[in-house]
């Protein structure tokens, strides 16, 4: 699976157990608000999942990411790239 | 004017929370001001409804909208001591239902009534109501900007808006919400999905919608030790409880009132009352 695809994968699990809609999630989907509805408890919870998935997670390093975009774009730079998976 | 619609719960299903919940709140199914501290919850409950009552300045004949109205307690209540009439609004149907039996149980269906309805969007005519009362609901709307905004609207000039609800004390870092998460989780299972705001920026809504602060009161104190009586209920009532509410359920409400009760006493969340009256 593409590292871009395992994050998508990844987001929209967590969204599937939040409870949350995972249709029409876009590159452009804001996280909070209007977009996915994220507020800070389930932010958190979407951080820690990614961080225990992933290695690593954009909420973590300062500057929250505001679109699905914004953290597909994290793990795209290769230095916070997720693992390969091992299969 | 269509009412705005709800997602309807089972019936028996919102009966039997509602009767778990009074087994553990109380008939008035709020938190409680405790002015002695070793004073019975019922005492302490009717304590929160008489200063919310004080700081709405209640007259014979107005009238008044119930913002969350639940099960149509306070409405009645209101009814029957203030002598005013009394729209209660919720988006529960079912809570609309048992709260219009209520009433009419009650004698008081010409005076206490009751529709779904959005208290961010209510869509009541400007200027009919003289007061906008809203006991512990506003933590459930996230649009707590348009919440002010519908009940400044519907207030006639000379009105005022009365609301009392917990509220967050100091900001929460995002580092800790993500360490705390599964105490948060806790709370939002028991509760809820729920947001609580400082009171300045209720204030501040208030406010910029030309209202007048009246009241402003920090409950904290004198609301903590209902978390005791709580916990004090559920040793009485538990085999109820968990036939009503489930084991899982339960569990959950009782850990969550520690868990409160440490917020409240390290400055994180708290209980706070304000009145803001509208220009005449």
């Amino acid at each position: 699976m593409a590292d871009t695809e395992r994050v998508e994968s990844t987001i929209k699990g967590f969204l599937r157990r939040a409870k949350k809609s995972e249709d029409g999630i876009e590159r452009d989907t804001a996280l909070y608000a209007d977009g996915i509805g994220l507020d800070s408890l389930s932010a958190a919870e979407l951080s820690a999942v990614l961080e225990d998935e992933l290695g690593s997670d954009p909420f973590s390093q300062g500057e929250l990411p505001q679109t699905v975009g914004e953290i597909l774009d994290f793990y795209a730079d290769s230095d916070t790239a997720p693992e390969s998976a091992a299969t | 004017m269509n009412a705005p619609t709800a997602d309807p719960e089972p019936a028996a299903h919102y009966d039997r929370v509602t009767d778990g919940w009074r087994l553990l709140f109380g008939d008035s199914l709020h938190y409680g001001v405790f002015d002695q501290g070793d004073e019975p919850l019922a005492v302490a409950t009717q304590a929160l409804t008489d200063r919310m009552i004080a700081a709405a300045a209640f007259e014979p004949g107005l009238r008044v909208l119930d913002i969350g109205c639940g099960t149509g307690d306070p409405a009645c209540h209101l009814v029957r001591t203030q002598d005013v009439d009394v729209l209660g609004i919720t988006t529960s149907r079912v809570g609309v239902d048992r709260a219009s039996a209520r009433a009419a149980a009650d004698g008081l269906a010409d005076r206490a009534t009751f529709e779904v309805r959005d208290g961010t969007a209510n869509e009541l005519p400007d200027e009919s109501f003289d007061r906008v009362w809203a006991l512990e609901s506003s933590h459930l709307m996230p649009a707590r900007d348009a919440l002010i905004a519908e009940s400044a609207r519907v207030l006639r000039p000379g009105g005022r808006l009365v609301l009392c609800d917990l509220i967050r004390r100091r900001d929460i870092p995002f580092k800790e919400v993500r360490d705390r998460r599964v105490d948060f989780a806790t709370l939002r299972e028991a509760f809820g999905e729920a947001r609580m705001d400082p009171l300045d920026s209720y204030l501040a809504l208030a406010e910029a919608q030309g209202l007048t602060i009246e009241v402003r009161t920090d409950l904290t104190e004198a609301t903590l030790p209902t978390f005791d009586r709580w916990r004090a209920n559920i040793a009485e009532h538990r085999d109820e409880l968990v036939e009503l509410l489930g084991a899982d359920g339960l569990d959950a409400f009782e850990r969550s009132t520690h868990i409160l009760e440490g917020f409240w006493h390290d400055g994180t969340l708290g209980y706070a009352l304000f009145a803001a009256s509208k220009p005449a």
